[in-house]
């Protein structure tokens, strides 16, 4: 079986972190999301993996994964360009797949349990495709799946005003070279893509059985950045503590802290887990690091107070100010106003960011 | 809707036609190649159906 991971599109809704790097490169509990997906293929066995690459963030990515063999598996990079949907991108990869199976995984999705079920579904029984599935309370905001009893899968209906279940589709297929045939034989939506559910739906009404498997843990679309940081909050829960890096007498640290080798905690600074603080990065005294909070590498905490959080990387936060729910981009400095004249905030925003004061 | 790709004969870096229409000739994308990559490289039967529907792989602004 092969592996197809999504690293298209424009990132439109995380900018601004986005007009600097691809979205799936946007570090959740210190790791790209990218990654998760890579390390759920691996972990269902299947180590080729194509890599489906836009016109934006081309070269980090590949800067990034290399040749696969850092993270064990090996990565072909297929050039999409224009983002003309899911199904194009498959279609990229005909000559990748060849005659396997595969296992197509959006790049910017991150599940809890991984695939591992999934493709076991899939490889058991007699089926074109397998759909992975997850019960929401929202069915209309999703593509929504008709199943009977036994998981087979009768209808797809793209976010419906009466959804014939309450289950939502999640962002990982898995595909017979079926797939392709279907894709030759559906057309562009009205936004000016090749959907996916339309070739899966033209594979139920040509081919017939399409298998369908329920994700009972977590899964997010890392699209927007409240899920980034909920997708944080959720890999924390899980983070095992492990300090590799330097605590200082006087560092009050406590609960699963994963302190990675070259971090630094300073005397009189407090960290409560779970917590993530990547390499290079000092917290200095006076500075407290709440629950679910991910310091990305070489940042400096100077007496600000953060909870829940994502701090991407090579930021300077040193303000005795607190910071809760928030995500702060790479290279962002966050300093105090405190004895300056005239009082008040003192902003360089950037284009689409999103600010509560 | 028929999708045309090429293969880098070098590194296995997949293009697809859209891109390389645009580019009409491109470095390979792939990691540390040096092929160059153009769209005359496709069979004639890929350019002509490509080109024929070459609407279908643009986004309208």
């Amino acid at each position: 079986m092969k592996g197809i991971i999504l690293a298209g599109g424009r990132g439109t809704r995380l900018r601004p972190l986005t007009h600097t790097g691809p979205k799936q490169l946007i570090p959740v509990a210190n790791r790209p999301v990218i990654e998760y997906a890579i390390e759920d293929l691996r972990e269902a066995g299947i180590t080729d993996i194509a890599v489906i690459l836009g016109n934006k963030g081309r070269e980090e990515i590949q800067a990034h994964l290399g040749d696969g063999s850092a993270f064990g598996v090996d990565v072909t990079y297929v050039v999409q360009g224009n983002p003309l949907g899911i199904a194009h991108a498959v279609g990229c990869c005909r000559e990748f797949v060849g005659d396997d199976d595969c296992v197509v995984y959006l790049g910017d999705n991150v599940l809890k349990q991984g695939i591992t079920d999934l493709v076991a579904s899939f490889e058991t029984g007699d089926h074109v495709a397998g759909i992975a599935l997850q019960h929401v309370e929202d069915p209309g905001r999703f593509g929504v799946a008709d199943v009977d009893e036994s998981g087979r899968v009768h209808a797809l209906v793209e976010k419906p005003q009466e959804p014939p279940s309450d289950l939502a589709l999640v962002g990982v297929y898995v595909f017979s070279p079926a797939v392709f045939e279907a894709i030759e034989a559906i057309e562009p939506s009205w936004r000016d893509e090749l959907e996916i559910t339309d070739a899966i739906q033209w594979l139920l009404e040509h081919h017939g059985s399409i298998d369908s498997h329920v994700v009972e843990g977590w899964w997010k679309d890392t699209g927007k950045p409240e899920d980034i940081i909920e997708a944080n909050r959720l890999l924390l829960e899980d983070v095992e503590g492990a300090v590799s890096g330097r605590v200082a007498d006087g560092a009050e640290v406590s609960g699963r802290v994963d302190l990675h080798e070259g971090a630094r905690i300073e005397a009189d600074a407090v960290v409560r887990g779970p917590a993530s603080i990547a390499s290079g990065t000092v917290i200095e005294a006076g500075t407290y690091v709440g629950p679910y909070t991910s310091i990305g590498p070489d940042s400096r905490l100077v007496g600000a107070q953060i909870e829940n959080s994502v701090v991407v990387g090579g930021s300077t936060i040193a303000t005795a100010e607190r910071f809760v729910d928030s995500l702060i981009g790479r290279g962002a400095t966050v300093g105090s106003a405190d004895g300056r004249l005239p009082t008040g905030n003192r902003l360089v925003v950037g284009e689409n960011s999103q600010l509560e004061l | 809707m028929k999708v045309f790709t090429l293969a880098c004969a070098d590194c296995g870096t997949v293009v697809a036609a859209n891109e390389l229409e645009r580019r009409r000739e491109m470095h390979c994308p792939g990691l540390d190649c040096e092929a160059t990559l153009r769209f005359s490289d496709l069979p004639e039967e890929a350019r002509s159906a490509f080109l024929a529907n070459r609407e279908q792989y643009r986004i309208r602004d």
